[in-house]
């Protein structure tokens, strides 16, 4: 059976048609208006920012439609090929159509192969399953083990993805659970485990990619292993503190839990070269100061390895998250755009940075990031909030990688409502969690965990030589 | 947009009893009863005008004028309705009546009265599914009247960024 054409256009609330106005008025006056201190690409990439701003804010058009939509008025507006004068150092159209294949797509696309394999040949549920094994007797250990799992399926899959796997493993252990507090806290263990933990690498989640992609346009390049090294701390504080707060609000102790789930691993010889495709990409994603071969070229290998044996057709490539892929490309174009017209000066030159110290500051940044992606996107915060802060690393007394990485981390950490990211709208919609709930935990964690993350992290990263 | 269910049964009793064993189906689905054939086209009229789809047709065969069968074949010309999942809750559809409703009236399920109130909910749950999966709509919404691990299966390919 097809499925539905659309017959009307989605209907857009009040604040939907303000933002499209905003967007709509900003890159039309930039245009018009003449900005001190700023060329005329400056203006209207300006306009552009504004724009962006307010469409990736109110969602007035879906998430993916601002990122292409930027590269196009970039390209209309302040590219060589523009229907306006530029100067004669613009970059051409090429360039800014490239950053839809920007190395950090291609990175990422192979992040995609994998976690869409995986739930193909259904070796997401049996990992669960067979890792579930330990974690037998009590709840508390119980609700431990969902956690560790899902902390370990999302660091290559997308945190919406691994929470929909884990939803699917957990949702007969829900049921049997009698003791409605208890549901809560099960229900609400795994969105926030995939949440706070799902930062791992530079595929685990599209803002981490962004902070990659936009280092590396400063000339920075950040390995796998690096941005593992410097994640796994935050991930293990993060994902106890999350535990014994889940424990303390909904599990009593000693309550008995047995799980019991089937692992029955798809043994087929294309499930085989799958497993060995996936896991050889994560060894040598992991292993790239041995052969120092950069992680978008490595992860360019599943994309060719798996089409040319079969195990992913044609039709699972159309089945790819092509949205979140070009959501990424336009953020890290307009990035690119706010430094190449001098945007960014402009914008923070204002403010005295020499006098700002920089525990101070990464404070700022990450509660900024932690506050925003509570109610925009978080891959849509990263988009807006890694550019500007890349831009007065060089006043403040801190670098750009310790900077960007923070932020990224911290754009992760805005889950307090059932908004703030897919994982929690899945987890609401299964109706077993009170709003107030999540939004209790999600607070304490946000908080809490942007204070450590600003705080702790950048001593032990300098300590561990990783910035 | 809301999924509606409609449960066309003429014998008031038997229809209270069924829309009493579908309370469980709410939020964003609606349960509306219909007593004759006349009546369910002027329901569906009126769910469409609304904005919101049809998933759903629950019927008995044996009705004043137009039967259950004859009614669930006509819908498969109405485009609006087409797609709708397709269930006969009868104790008296005959061979031919029952060979009819599934070669050309859709049907995607049959239940024998005196009906399971347990089978019901399993039944309704599972082509409310289907319906939500085929019709590639986001099953977000839909959650908590819906198997729950199939559709939430399904979300991984609604593209939603993290």
């Amino acid at each position: 059976m097809a499925a539905q054409v659309p017959t009307r256009l989605p209907s857009k609330t009040r604040v939907q048609k303000v933002g499209l106005a905003i967007a709509i008025v900003a890159l039309i006056g930039c245009l018009f208006i003449q900005v001190p201190g700023l060329e005329p690409v400056g203006v209207r990439m300006l306009g552009i920012f504004v724009a962006a701003i307010a469409l990736w804010v109110t969602e007035a058009i879906p998430l993916a439609a601002t990122g292409v939509g930027i590269i196009l008025f970039q390209v209309l507006l302040i590219s060589s090929d523009a229907v306006l004068p530029v100067p004669e150092t613009a970059e051409t159209s090429a360039s800014f159509f490239a950053n839809l294949a920007n190395p950090v797509i291609i990175l990422f696309m192979g992040g995609f192969m994998i976690a869409d394999g995986a739930a193909k040949y259904g070796l997401d549920k049996n990992l669960a399953a067979v890792m579930l094994k330990p974690f037998r007797g009590s709840a508390r250990l119980a609700m431990l083990g969902l956690m560790l799992i899902t902390a370990l399926l999302s660091q290559f899959m997308s945190n919406t993805a691994t929470t929909a796997s884990m939803f699917a493993v957990v949702i007969p252990i829900l049921a049997s659970i009698r003791d409605p507090k208890m549901r809560t806290g099960f229900a609400l263990a795994i969105p926030v485990a995939a949440n706070v933990s799902g930062v791992g690498t530079p595929v685990s989640t599209p803002p981490n990619a962004i902070a990659v992609g936009m280092l590396a346009q400063n000339g920075i390049r950040i390995t796998f292993l690096d941005w593992a090294l410097m994640a796994l701390p935050f991930i293990i504080v993060m994902l106890m503190m999350a535990w014994l707060l889940l424990v303390a609000l909904f599990v009593p102790k000693g309550v008995p839990m047995e799980l019991n789930l089937k692992a029955d691993f798809n043994r087929s010889p294309a499930a085989i070269v799958f497993y060995l495709l996936a896991g050889g990409t994560i060894l040598l994603w992991m292993s790239e100061p041995l052969h120092g071969i950069n992680s978008s070229i490595v992860g360019f290998i599943p994309v060719v390895g798996m089409l040319a044996t079969g195990v992913m057709t044609g039709r699972d490539v159309k089945q790819l998250s092509w949205p979140v892929l070009w959501l990424v490309a336009g953020g890290i174009a307009l990035g690119s755009g706010v430094r190449a017209t001098g945007l960014d000066a402009w914008l923070l030159g204002g403010i005295d940075w020499g006098s700002m110290s920089a525990v101070v500051f990464l404070v700022a940044v990450a509660l900024v990031a932690v506050v925003m992606g509570t109610f925009i996107s978080n891959s849509a915060t990263a988009n807006l909030i890694i550019p500007l802060v890349l831009g007065p690393s060089i006043m403040v007394a801190t670098d750009d990688v310790t900077l960007a990485v923070v932020a990224a981390l911290a754009c992760s950490l805005g889950f307090a409502l059932p908004i703030s990211t897919p994982p929690n709208a899945i987890a609401y919609a299964t109706g077993h969690i009170p709003q107030r709930s999540l939004m209790l935990v999600g607070a304490i964690l946000g908080i809490v965990g942007a204070i450590f993350l600003a705080l702790a992290l950048p001593p032990l990263w300098a300590w561990m030589g990783l910035t | 947009m809301k999924l509606a269910i409609i449960v066309l049964e003429d014998e008031p009793p038997v229809r209270d009893a069924i829309a009493r064993d579908l309370q469980e189906f709410s939020g964003e689905v609606r349960v509306e009863p219909a007593e004759d054939v006349p009546d369910a086209r002027e329901l569906i009229d009126e769910i469409l005008a609304d904005g919101d789809v049809v998933a759903l047709l629950l019927a008995d065969h044996r009705l004043p004028g137009e039967t259950g069968v004859d009614f669930l074949v006509s819908t498969m010309d109405d485009d609006r309705m087409a797609s709708a999942r397709r269930v006969l809750i009868t104790g008296q559809a005959d061979h031919a009546d029952t060979i009819r409703a599934i070669n050309v009236g859709g049907l995607d399920h049959y239940i024998a009265k005196p009906w399971d109130p347990g089978e019901l909910h399993d039944v309704v749950r599972e082509q409310l599914t289907n319906y939500v999966l085929d019709q590639g709509i986001n099953p977000l919404p839909y959650l908590p009247n819906l198997e729950m691990d199939r559709a939430i299966t399904a979300m991984r390919g609604f593209s939603l960024t993290d």
